[in-house]
Parts: C-alpha cells; sequence; structure tokens
C-alpha cells in the first residue's frame, strides 16, 4: 500500500522533473536545488532579520511601537520587514518542497537518515521560529496565539502548567514574554546553523547555494511582494479588547487555525505523531537490498598494496564515507611506495554505491561482491555473444 | 546542443533587449521615487517594489542568455 | 539530453565499411549492426521490460545492458576494455544530470568520459565510440531512441585500425589503468 503510493509519488515527481526540464536547461531546474534555495531564504532571513533586531525592543509597551516605527519612519524599513516576512513564506515553502523531494525520491535510503533525521529538526525548528516572529510583533494576533499556545500546553496531562510557565514566564501575559519570544527566536535561528552542519556532514561538495538565476528570482519576487503588499500589524494588543480574529498565514499559523475544529490536547497529540512519523519515514522500508532488486555489493574496500594516498577517492565519495589517515606503512606497488596518506573506508556511511571505485585510477578500491573481474567478465560475454 | 540556432538566437535576444528596456525604467523609477521621497513610506514602497522587478528582470535575461545559445554551461 | 558528441563528418563516412563486419567477428555481426555495450546504473532507467534475460535489449539485439550500482561506478578503463575487445561502441547511462540518487555520480562519469574521449583521440580511436546519455526511471522509450541514435552513429564510423597486437590476454589482468591522467577535481573539461 504504501510501497505502491510512493511509486506513484515517485512516478509524478519524475514527470514534473521532465516537464521542468523541458523548459529550463537541467542545471537550472529549481527542484535540483531546494535545498540551496532554503539556504539562500536563510541568508536573507538573518540579514534582515540583524537590520530590524537594531530597532526592536522586546518590552511589553514598546514592542508594538518600534515596529510602527521600523515600518514608518525608518527608511526603506517597511520594505526590509515585508523581506523578513516573505522570504519567512519563502523559506517554509522550499523546505517543505525539499522535504517532500526527497521523501517521494527515495532519498533517504541506505546511510542517509542522518540527513533526513537532521533535516526533520530543522522542518520542525523552522516553524518554532516563524511562530515566535509572529508573537514578537505584539499585535492583536501575537496575543491570540499567545494564549492559544498556552491553552494548548495548559491541556497536556500532569506538565502541561509547568511547560507554559517555562514558555512565557509565568501565568498569563507577563513581562518576561517578549524577551523570551526574541530570545527564542534568534536563538533557533543559530541552532539551524548547528543543525545544518549535521545535515551536511555526511554530505561531499553539498549543493548550499542555487544558481543565480534563482538567487535573482526569489530575491526579487520576495522584493516585488514586500513593495506590492507591505507586512502590517493588526492593532496593538491590549487587554482591555480583547483580539477576535486570527489572521492567518497558513504556512506557520496552521496549526492555530486547526484548533478551530480540535480540542487542544489533539492538536498536541497530532503535532506529536506528525513529527514523530516524519522522523520514522527512512526506517519504513526495511527493504534488503536484494528486496529492492539490487545487488549486494558490499562496502567498497581499500586494497592497502594498491593505495596510493592520492585523496581522489577522498574527494570524490558522495557521503564523506571515505577519510585519509596517515599510512601507518609504505604500500606495495611501486606507485604506492612513497604514500604519506592511506585512505580507509567508514563502514557506517558507505551506500555501496561504487563511486570511489570509479575514483580510483590505481585500482585501491573495490566492492567485494562486484568486483573489477566480474565487470570485465560481463563485458567479454556481452562481446563475445 | 553544438552551435547556436540563429532564429531562437534571435528570439531570445529580442526577449532579452526588452527585459533590458523594462529595468532600465525600472531603475530611473527606482531614482524618481528616492529624489521625491517625502519620508512616507509609499515611495520607498514603489522604490523596493521596483528593485524587485529589476531583479526579476536580471533572473530573466540569465536565463534566456542561457536558452539563446550566448552563455555556456 | 544525449551527449553523443559532435556528429561524424560527412567526408569521413562516404564508405561505410560494406565487408568489413566488427573486428570481433562475432557470429551473424551483420556490417550495420554494431556491437554495443551500455553500463546501465540501477537508479536510471528502469530495464523492466526494454532488456531481455541475456542481458540484451529486446528492441536492439546488437546492444548489451550491464547493469551497476551507480554511473559514478564506472572506471572508463571498462569503456576502453570493452572497445579492445570487440565491442564497436560503449555507453554510460546514469540519472538525469543534476539528479543523481548518489548525488554526483553522473557529473562524474561525465567529466571522466570528457576527459577519455580527448585520450582515444590520441590512441586513434573515434571518441564517438564512447557516449554518456542521461534518463531517469519512466523515460524508458527516449532511452531506447537515444540508444538506437548512437546505435545508428558508431555504425556510421569507418571501421577502425587493427588494434596492436595484444600484450596480454584479454580477461585475465586488468585493463591497463587509463595512461596515468586521474580522474577527479580536475578542471572541468569542455564540452562538445
Amino acid at each position: 500500500m504504501y510501497r505502491r503510493l510512493l511509486a506513484s509519488l515517485l512516478r509524478w515527481t519524475l514527470r514534473l522533473d521532465v516537464g521542468i526540464n523541458r523548459v529550463y536547461p537541467a542545471d537550472f531546474n529549481p527542484l535540483y536545488y531546494t535545498g540551496g534555495l532554503s539556504n539562500l531564504f536563510l541568508t536573507i532571513l538573518i540579514l534582515s532579520g540583524l537590520f530590524l533586531f537594531f530597532y526592536y525592543v522586546p518590552s511589553y509597551n514598546e514592542a508594538y511601537t518600534t515596529v510602527q516605527y521600523i515600518s514608518e519612519r525608518v527608511p526603506y524599513g517597511q520594505i526590509i520587514r515585508g523581506i523578513h516576512r516573505y522570504s519567512a513564506d519563502g523559506f517554509m515553502i522550499v523546505i517543505l518542497l525539499h522535504f517532500f523531494r526527497n521523501w517521494f525520491t527515495e532519498r533517504f535510503r541506505f546511510s542517509r537518515d542522518e540527513p533526513w533525521i537532521s533535516g526533520m529538526m530543522l522542518l520542525v525548528f523552522a516553524g518554532f521560529i516563524g511562530v515566535t516572529g509572529y508573537v514578537l510583533v505584539w499585535d492583536q494576533r501575537a496575543e491570540l496565539l499567545v494564549v492559544m499556545t498556552g491553552n494548548a500546553l495548559a491541556a497536556i496531562p500532569a506538565v502541561g502548567g509547568w511547560l507554559r510557565n517555562l514558555l512565557f514566564g509565568g501565568p498569563g501575559l507577563t513581562n518576561l514574554l517578549l524577551p523570551r519570544m526574541l530570545f527564542l527566536h534568534v536563538g533557533p535561528a543559530v541552532l539551524l546553523y548547528v543543525l545544518l552542519w549535521w545535515h551536511y556532514v555526511r554530505l561531499r561538495h553539498p549543493k548550499v547555494w542555487p544558481p543565480a538565476v534563482w538567487t535573482l528570482f526569489s530575491l526579487g519576487v520576495v522584493l516585488l511582494l514586500s513593495g506590492l503588499i507591505p507586512a502590517a500589524s493588526q492593532p496593538q494588543a491590549s487587554p482591555t479588547t480583547p483580539p477576535r480574529q486570527l489572521a492567518v498565514d497558513w504556512l506557520f499559523l496552521l496549526p492555530y487555525v486547526s484548533l478551530k475544529y480540535l480540542t487542544p490536547l489533539w492538536l498536541i497529540v497530532l503535532a506529536t505523531v506528525i513529527i514523530v512519523y516524519g522522523l520514522y519515514i527512512p526506517y519504513q522500508l526495511p527493504e534488503t537490498r536484494a528486496e529492492m532488486g539490487l545487488r549486494e555489493s558490499g562496502i567498497a574496500q581499500v586494497i592497502d598494496a594498491n593505495c596510493t594516498g592520492c585523496e581522489l577517492s577522498y574527494y570524490d565519495c558522495p557521503y564523506n564515507a571515505i577519510v585519509m589517515a596517515p599510512s601507518p606503512h609504505p604500500g606495495v606497488t611501486k606507485a604506492a611506495q612513497a604514500r604519506k596518506l592511506l585512505a580507509i573506508v567508514l563502514e557506517s556511511r558507505c551506500v555501496e554505491c561504487g563511486i570511489c571505485i570509479g575514483a580510483c585510477p590505481f585500482e585501491a578500491l573495490e566492492l567485494p561482491h562486484f568486483l573489477e573481474q566480474d565487470v570485465q567478465a560481463k563485458v567479454l560475454t556481452a562481446c563475445r555473444s | 546542443m553544438t552551435g547556436v540556432d540563429n532564429d531562437r538566437a534571435a528570439a531570445y535576444g529580442m526577449w532579452i533587449a526588452i527585459l533590458s528596456l523594462v529595468s532600465l525604467v525600472c531603475v530611473i523609477g527606482i531614482a524618481w521615487a528616492e529624489l521625491t521621497s517625502t519620508g512616507h513610506p509609499a515611495h520607498r514602497l514603489l522604490g523596493g517594489g521596483l528593485i524587485g522587478v529589476v531583479l526579476l528582470a536580471y533572473s530573466f535575461i540569465l536565463l534566456f542568455l542561457r536558452k539563446g545559445g550566448f552563455t555556456g554551461v | 539530453m544525449p551527449e553523443l558528441g559532435p556528429p561524424p563528418k560527412s567526408q569521413s563516412q562516404s564508405a561505410p565499411a560494406p565487408g568489413n563486419p566488427a573486428r570481433a567477428a562475432g557470429p551473424g555481426a551483420a556490417a550495420r549492426r554494431p556491437k554495443i555495450v551500455g553500463f546501465l546504473c540501477d537508479w536510471a532507467v528502469s530495464a523492466e521490460g526494454i532488456v531481455r534475460e541475456d542481458g540484451t535489449m529486446r528492441d536492439l539485439p546488437n546492444v548489451t545492458l550491464i547493469k551497476v550500482p551507480c554511473s559514478g561506478f564506472i572506471r572508463p578503463s571498462w569503456l576502453e576494455f570493452a572497445l579492445k575487445n570487440g565491442a564497436d561502441g560503449t555507453f554510460v547511462c546514469g540519472c538525469p544530470l543534476g539528479d543523481c540518487f548518489n548525488r554526483l555520480g553522473n557529473n562524474l562519469i561525465q567529466d571522466r568520459v570528457a576527459q577519455m574521449r580527448r585520450r582515444l583521440e590520441r590512441q586513434k580511436i573515434q571518441p564517438d565510440r564512447v557516449g554518456t546519455i542521461y534518463y531517469g526511471l519512466r523515460e524508458q522509450e527516449q532511452f531506447v531512441a537515444a540508444v538506437r541514435e548512437f546505435s545508428d552513429r558508431v555504425a556510421q564510423l569507418p571501421a577502425p585500425p587493427p588494434p596492436p597486437p595484444a600484450r596480454r590476454p584479454a580477461g585475465v589482468s586488468p585493463a591497463t589503468p587509463a595512461d596515468g591522467s586521474p580522474s577527479g577535481p580536475t578542471p572541468a573539461p569542455e564540452e562538445p
């Protein structure tokens, strides 16, 4: 069932790719750069956020007025605010695209579960940062968000009230609220970079930036939107006029909309289930290679006698599974006599793709169950048939 | 893909020229908006939006340069 | 997009080698049926339905496909090995460029084959006997069409000069490791 669903989703993803490649040159296909686009939007967010940070005062009385000051008095303040708002939406869109694309194309297979899990955490934290950002503005929507979050947390049995006090600094609206929200907006943004390191640690030559066409395009759309539809606050929050309605940003505030139909406890249960399922995705298909119709090539092995320490496989291994260590002894072949380094395969990272075999000109690497002789024998039978 | 297809290059070249003109007009618009700005955000909004249009035009110019065969990989 | 190199020059194909079957002269190898060995990535075009049990293609019985875990797995020396052992042409099929399942395998083999074509030129073997094509899982029709085009192009090439006397029995020891020019983080080759 799941298998068949995934297969048809893969089919549609590839069909979309083929369609896009008909319009764009293949190396401009934006769906090949969803990760790089996320980095682009994150950079825009950090830079515009720094600008806003210079003016923002996280206090109960001044937060709203400083945001208004940025919008109305600071030159291009309204534009920068719009950039921050819309690139946050763009960030969410591209990381969701990244998520779904890598899901449907099964890029979580074998040893690629760590990028997947760090990616899920990046997704969760990105959503969290977005919500705290909406609170910082401190308009009626922000107040409503705080009330709804507090109610939802309080609905958790046993620890709910404690969690709410931990998040907001006490019951009700306290002076600690906005400084905390500011920290929870900026702190996790720094954490995103830590998680990104984890995201990249198993990747060699990651595509961290989109092609110039898409950098310009994304920047242009964000600027154009912030000029056309200025990011605005709702009326100021005040205890006397309780907030009525929620102006919705569907990308970040979807959980709050669902509170209309769900009780807070169910929402929390549902969110937990979704996140846990997301973390479980790479382990859902416990198929062996044989069940997938692939050969068991075995983890790449370094042939000690032949390795010259030339680092070519180290540069080409797409998953950083090859490291160079100081060579304990010289190799056997002539080329390997004077080596200083020796390649070592980290088995936990190897996906048996064999790219290191193609990279090595000295025949110092092999897939133990699919040797060079096996390939050559196949070539010979093919030539003689 | 080898060589330059002349018809295609001409068509894309025309679009590149049009987009260049558009971006030139937008740059003039940005300058105008900035010079006549009275401190009211509206002029800055116009300027910011036009910067966006210029960037969009540049992105499509880059794309058409590539598709017309003017730039390689 | 098939990257099969520039089309053969017209003056060199005036005589399409009428009585000169491939030097391997396999049984039943017709003059216009060049022997082609293709390396096919497991994650690229699905071989389901286009390949017979012995690895030859259903529509093109002169083409044999060898499945490999990733297009980047292939050593260029294996392509040379195939050419030196009687194949008239050999190609690699990987996932669409930019969408390699193993991230960069197809870009790597593209660079390596581009270097290898220059090397073949020095060895007086037409570089057009080697090709790279890139098709995704479901693009079987386009893949078969591209292979057919490659096969036709190879068929039109003039017969290669007789090989130098074999220095070693074929298949016993690996082919010479590609005259020392390393493949890898070298400057990107120019494209045809």
